[in-house]
């Protein structure tokens, strides 16, 4: 057999960090051609350490990384983008944060997904230009897509008939928006008004520059926050903690994002 | 761990806790443990009950959170000591590292962790209901926020100050520069771009 290389280079997002030992750490990476993977940093939480900066999460980077045989080992880290803006504002790092433990639970180590490095790449560029952090919306939609979870939005999960523009039942076991008639045998979910069906339809055709120029307006945000959650929910089988800490932010006294005077899509 | 079946118990025991203590690897468990051995019994015993003390008498400052041997704490009963401002650490060692650099001559607040939104370590999670209650009087004027500038450090800053900053009271956070010795090549652009805003003449 051919000896293997030793060492390798990814760029990657950093989604996580978890200390081990006095001055150690391990980062959970989603990388462009390694998906996601992990590696630890020696000494990394020493003052002195060169890579310290390079390797916060919410970071992107570039690496060089050795292969070892519980874990690999960074050897180099080179910042690509901090993106300041985003970690300087709360409301936006909690979004960022949030978009970075969903690529963590949506993927398996080692299995990179076509399109979902760019996708997080490009949220993270929206919210750093100054996107509102509804664009979390159009994340969680793609995101959906991308993993194999894709919602059926223009005709219904269950008999296929094309869907009517009113009021539709988005639901979670059923894997997208179900007609009047397929309403009693989903179970769950939430009735979305027709707005709220329009965005989510936009949310999958339209571009995320496009998206991001909507700028819904916080209840249009809110009601399909809270039926992408339960579609989220049913998906991963758990609650994510960024989603928790979304809503202590939220609770807090201003400022909030602006509302922009007119969310309406067409 | 590989202890012998040989080993007697009450050795494999102290090994075994050793060994829990942070940055103690097997092997120097099984060193520290042998020592421990060899020494006088008075000086065995001199570590004993100073675990045992740190256990029993140290507990937290009911008003600042700081661990200590008496409530309240040194720093919370010193009248020689701004009560008007207040620095917010993580936890009560970087307390110790603030005065040991001297220059700040106010009151202390300890969160005993950050933020963490990733791990699910949120608001509650922390000391900072105690803080709110701190500034109800309107006696402080000042809350300086000392976190890390790491991502969840600088997330518990804006949180605290988007939480106390209708009280009134002026919210600071410390300049975030170069550290001392630090290497201009190996440092991160955030890093750089910060201690560039945080000029100053010479
Ligand atoms: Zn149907
Ligand atoms: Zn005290």
């Amino acid at each position: 057999m051919a000896e293997r290389p030793r060492t390798y280079t990814a760029e990657g997002v950093i989604l996580r960090r978890r200390n081990i030992g006095e001055a150690d750490s391990i980062f959970t990476v989603y990388s462009d051609r390694e998906g996601k993977f992990d590696a630890v940093a020696r000494g990394v939480r020493k003052t002195r350490s060169k890579m310290r900066g390079h390797l916060e999460p919410l970071t992107r980077s570039r690496f060089l990384i050795a292969k070892g045989r519980s874990l690999d080992v960074f050897a180099q880290a080179e910042t690509v983008h901090h993106y300041r803006a985003v970690r300087e504002d709360l409301d936006r790092a909690a979004t960022a944060v949030y978009c970075a433990e969903l690529v963590d639970r949506f993927t398996a180590e080692r299995a990179p997904q076509e399109g979902l490095y760019s996708l997080l790449l490009g949220i993270l560029d929206a919210l750093e230009d100054g996107c509102g952090i509804t664009v979390a919306r159009y994340f969680e939609v793609q995101l959906l897509a991308l993993s194999g979870y894709d919602l059926a939005l223009d005709a219904c999960a269950l008999c296929t008939t094309p869907l009517a523009a009113e009021d539709t039942l988005l639901s979670p076991s059923a894997g997208g928006l179900v007609c009047r008639l397929c309403r009693p045998q989903a179970e769950g979910g939430r009735i979305l008004g027709v707005r709220a069906v329009k965005v989510l339809r936009y949310a999958r055709r339209a571009t995320l520059d496009a998206f991001a120029a909507l700028n819904l307006d916080p209840d249009l945000d809110a009601e399909l926050r809270t039926a992408l959650a339960l579609v989220i929910r049913h998906t991963l089988e758990r609650d994510l903690a960024a989603t928790r800490f979304l809503e202590d932010v939220r609770r807090l006294p201003g400022p909030h994002p602006a509302p922009s005077p007119d969310g309406r899509v067409e | 761990m590989a202890e012998g079946a040989g080993t007697p118990e009450p050795i494999a025991r102290l090994i075994e806790a050793f060994h829990r203590l942070p940055g103690i690897g097997p092997k120097s468990a099984q060193r520290l443990a042998y020592h421990i051995l060899r020494v006088p019994p008075q000086e065995a015993e001199a570590l004993a009950s100073a675990i045992r003390d740190v256990k029993e008498r140290i507990r937290f400052c009911s008003i600042c959170l700081n661990i200590t041997d008496t409530d309240p704490c040194a720093y919370c009963t010193d009248s020689r000591r701004d009560p008007s401002a207040i620095c917010v650490v993580e936890q009560a060692l970087d307390i110790t590292a603030v005065e040991r650099a001297g220059g700040f001559r106010g009151r202390y607040h300890v969160l005993h962790g950050v933020l963490n939104p990733i791990d699910g370590v949120g608001p509650e999670d922390l000391h900072i209901k105690e803080l709110v209650t701190r500034l109800a009087d309107g006696e402080v004027k000042e809350v300086i926020m000392a976190t890390n500038s790491s991502l969840e450090g600088e997330a518990t800053a804006m949180y605290i100050h988007r939480l106390v900053g209708p009280l009134g009271v002026k919210v600071t956070r410390l300049a975030r520069g170069l550290p001392s010795g630090a290497d201009l090549e190996y440092t991160d652009d955030l890093t750089l771009s910060r201690a560039f805003e945080g000029r100053q003449e010479i």
